[in-house]
């Protein structure tokens, strides 16, 4: 798992949304996961941003294609449109910033009204890196995850720890749903309607969708 | 002095400091997640029926675009380009050859199968509209307009529409915002108060402790101080300290004088251009080897009131875009859209059918009024454009942005959703010059000239 693949060959496409206050690194989260690259002084994201990555989850190449919001309450009345059709979400806070933890409260509220209950989600404690400033302790946060039933993980987009994991994590529940639903069908994963790929993010809800072999050629 | 650049940190292995108790499989039971997640996917996936297949093939870094390297296209103004397009300007309707020229081209771009970029290039190409005066005309232009005891207003937006020589930039962008009067008698003494009020509005507001602001203003405060860090972080004039502290009191002084929309992400952009051109009238060379650290505090300071008042007047035309859900920028996008169907069919249902959303990209230019797609050192020349039209910017926008966007308009026809989304992120302007951004803006006044003046017969 966590091999980079090529872009246009892929068996499932999920859509994943980041969100979180502004400042906590979401922008960064993502160019490090899907470029490998960190920058120290990043534009704020106006309205919303996107970028792909495919990883391999047994046999099979899942690719993400992850929307990065804006993080201004301002902008949560365009940025909500794009949850719609969301599976995963990684919702940030800032571990050395309190009042972004504090937040995490409405943010959850806000996915919950725009998305399907079940989305997966995951909370990110990041700048883990900036351990002499911390502000929000990890029993905390563990402690709010499993009262909010979400998943929970620290990291850091500056040294790269834990950034992998957090999106492969997300990713790998939301295949294992697919995947074990389909061998209880007794069938293998192309049970799930066919003919599918994907227009998603675009006019479509779909959002995590097994690609028809048929197709695939 | 802070890096901007990005650093590319190599791929550490992922550490092991992760405590046992923050594995998410323990956090909640994997059994029941997945069949909820499995419910929530096959929910989606009810009754649809998505036909085809995507093909994602890796994008190649986009070419230099040919088309927009005509050069005796080149009016490219710069300080050296003089006059020559005052007949541009729509005001000036006179019925004199260029203008039947610039119609015939018009009837060109109707046609969708002529409507891409390099039709337009060649038949620019052959235009005659590359003469022009020399430099020492148009100068000389402004400097007799500017001289008179009144100026007057109408006839320096029409020379400014086609960029002004930067070192008049400071006095030129004052009058046409309206914060300084076209009466020179008055001018100095105007100045003056304005820039004492200012000075009170940032002790009343700004220069006060915590406990005097509501938790709504330190909110604001605070979404300021993280964003001055972050503006315009490639120029790295923008990353001394002194600088920021200045974005700050202005945006801050100006958010709460504005409570309808408060400060907003890319307002802070906003502030850049007027930084740059306000600092021009004291120093020298190159922005990025500029230091604000000689300038005296009364220089600064009214270096600072001249851009809070100017960013006051530059927003006062757009008051509905930064209040909530934005309803000016919503309304614009639309209005972009119509127009690009109205310009370029093909690209236009192109767009609808991989089900790309305009919203999805130019909010963003609404937003952050294309600061953030072009090279800074060509900011300042399309703003001479922005100012010149006054009251009518936000509808000039729409053209603005339509050219600028059918720039692309055969490379985006080749792209899909997915593509779309990324390219039009990333646009590669990197190495535009004033030449391409010249080129955007006589496309944007041509058919403004055309669609405004005949909107219905267009429409077909
Ligand atoms: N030390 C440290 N700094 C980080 C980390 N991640 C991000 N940053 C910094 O935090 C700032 C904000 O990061 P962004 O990724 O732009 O934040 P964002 O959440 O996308 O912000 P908005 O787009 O405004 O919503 C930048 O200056 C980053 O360099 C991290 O893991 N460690
Ligand atoms: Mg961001």
């Amino acid at each position: 798992m966590g091999a980079y693949k090529a872009d246009d060959d892929y068996d499932y496409l999920f859509k994943v949304v980041l969100i979180g206050d502004s400042g906590v690194g979401k922008s960064n989260l993502l160019s490090r996961f899907t470029r490998n690259e960190f920058s120290l002084e990043s534009k704020s994201t106006i309205g919303v941003e996107f970028a792909t990555r495919s990883i391999r989850c047994d046999e099979k190449v899942v690719k993400a294609q992850i929307w990065d919001t804006a993080g201004q309450e301002r902008y949560r009345a365009i940025t909500s449109a794009y949850y719609r059709g969301a599976v995963g979400a990684l919702l940030v806070y800032d571990v050395t910033r309190h009042v972004t933890f504090e937040n995490v409260e409405r943010w959850l509220k806000e996915l919950r009204d725009h998305t399907d209950a079940n989305i997966v989600i995951m909370l990110v404690g990041n700048k883990a890196d900036l351990r002499h400033l911390r502000a929000v302790s990890t029993e905390d946060a563990t402690g709010f995850a499993e009262r909010e039933n979400t998943f929970f993980i620290e990291t850091s987009a500056l040294e790269a720890t834990n950034v992998e994991k957090a999106f492969t994590e997300v990713l790998t529940q939301i295949y294992h749903v697919v995947s074990k639903k389909a061998l209880e069908i007794g069938d293998d994963p192309a049970a799930l309607p066919k003919g599918q790929t994907i227009n998603v993010g675009s006019k479509d809800d779909v959002s995590a969708v097994k690609k028809a072999g048929c197709c695939s050629a | 002095m802070k890096n901007s650049t990005t650093t590319n940190i190599n791929h550490h292995k992922e550490e092991q400091q992760h405590h046992p108790k923050n594995d998410p499989s323990t956090v909640s039971s994997i059994d029941s997640r997945f069949n909820q997640t499995l419910k929530n996917v096959q929910g989606l996936l009810k009754g649809r029926s998505i036909p085809g297949k995507v093909l994602l093939t890796r994008r190649a870094e986009p070419p230099d675009d040919p088309s927009i390297q005509s050069p005796t296209f080149g009016r490219s103004f710069s300080e050296n380009d003089a006059g020559g397009r005052d007949h541009m300007h729509k005001s000036t309707e006179e019925k004199d050859q260029s203008t039947s020229k610039r119609n015939n081209e018009g009837a060109n771009m109707l046609n969708p199968s002529t409507s891409n970029i390099d039709n337009t290039s060649k038949e620019t190409h052959k235009s005659p509209m590359t003469a022009r005066a020399t430099d020492s005309t148009r100068v000389t232009k402004f400097t007799k307009e500017l001289s008179v005891p009144t100026v007057r207003l109408e006839r320096l937006r029409e020379l400014g529409w086609s960029g002004v020589p930067p070192y008049m930039r400071p006095i030129v962008w004052r009058l046409l915002l309206g914060y300084a009067p076209p009466n020179s008698d008055r001018r100095e003494g105007v100045l003056r108060r304005k820039r004492l009020e200012y000075l009170d509005c940032v002790a009343q507001f700004y220069d006060i402790p915590d406990t005097e602001r509501s938790d709504d203003e330190i909110n604001m405060l605070r979404q300021i101080a993280v964003d001055c860090p972050r503006t315009v972080p490639d120029v790295t004039f923008f990353q001394q300290e002194q600088v920021q502290k200045s974005l700050e009191r202005i945006l801050y002084t100006w958010a709460i004088r504005h409570p309808a929309s408060g400060y907003v992400q890319g307002i802070n952009d906003l502030v850049t251009p007027f930084l740059v051109v306000f600092l021009s009238e004291y120093l020298e060379g190159d922005v990025d080897n500029w230091s604000v650290s000689n300038l005296s505090p009364e220089k600064i300071s009214d270096i600072e009131a001249d851009c809070y008042w100017c960013l006051s007047k530059l927003l006062d035309g757009m008051q509905d875009h930064y209040t909530f859900a934005q309803p000016g920028i919503q309304r614009l996008v639309f209005k972009l859209k119509e127009l690009v169907r109205r310009i370029d069919e093909p690209v236009s249902r192109h767009i609808e059918e991989q089900g790309l959303e305009f919203l999805q990209f130019a909010f963003r230019w609404f937003n952050c009024l294309l600061i953030r797609e072009i090279p800074f050192h060509l900011v300042t020349r399309l703003w001479d454009t922005y100012l010149a039209e006054g009251d009518a910017l936000p509808d000039f926008l729409v053209y603005i942005f339509a050219s600028f966007l059918l720039t692309w308009s055969e490379k985006l026809q080749k792209l899909d959703f997915q593509e779309m989304v990324m390219f039009l992120q990333h646009l590669p302007t990197q190495n535009w010059t004033h030449q391409e951004l010249e080129m955007v803006l006589s496309r944007a006044y041509m058919w403004h000239s055309m669609f405004n003046s005949s909107p219905s017969h267009l429409a077909s």
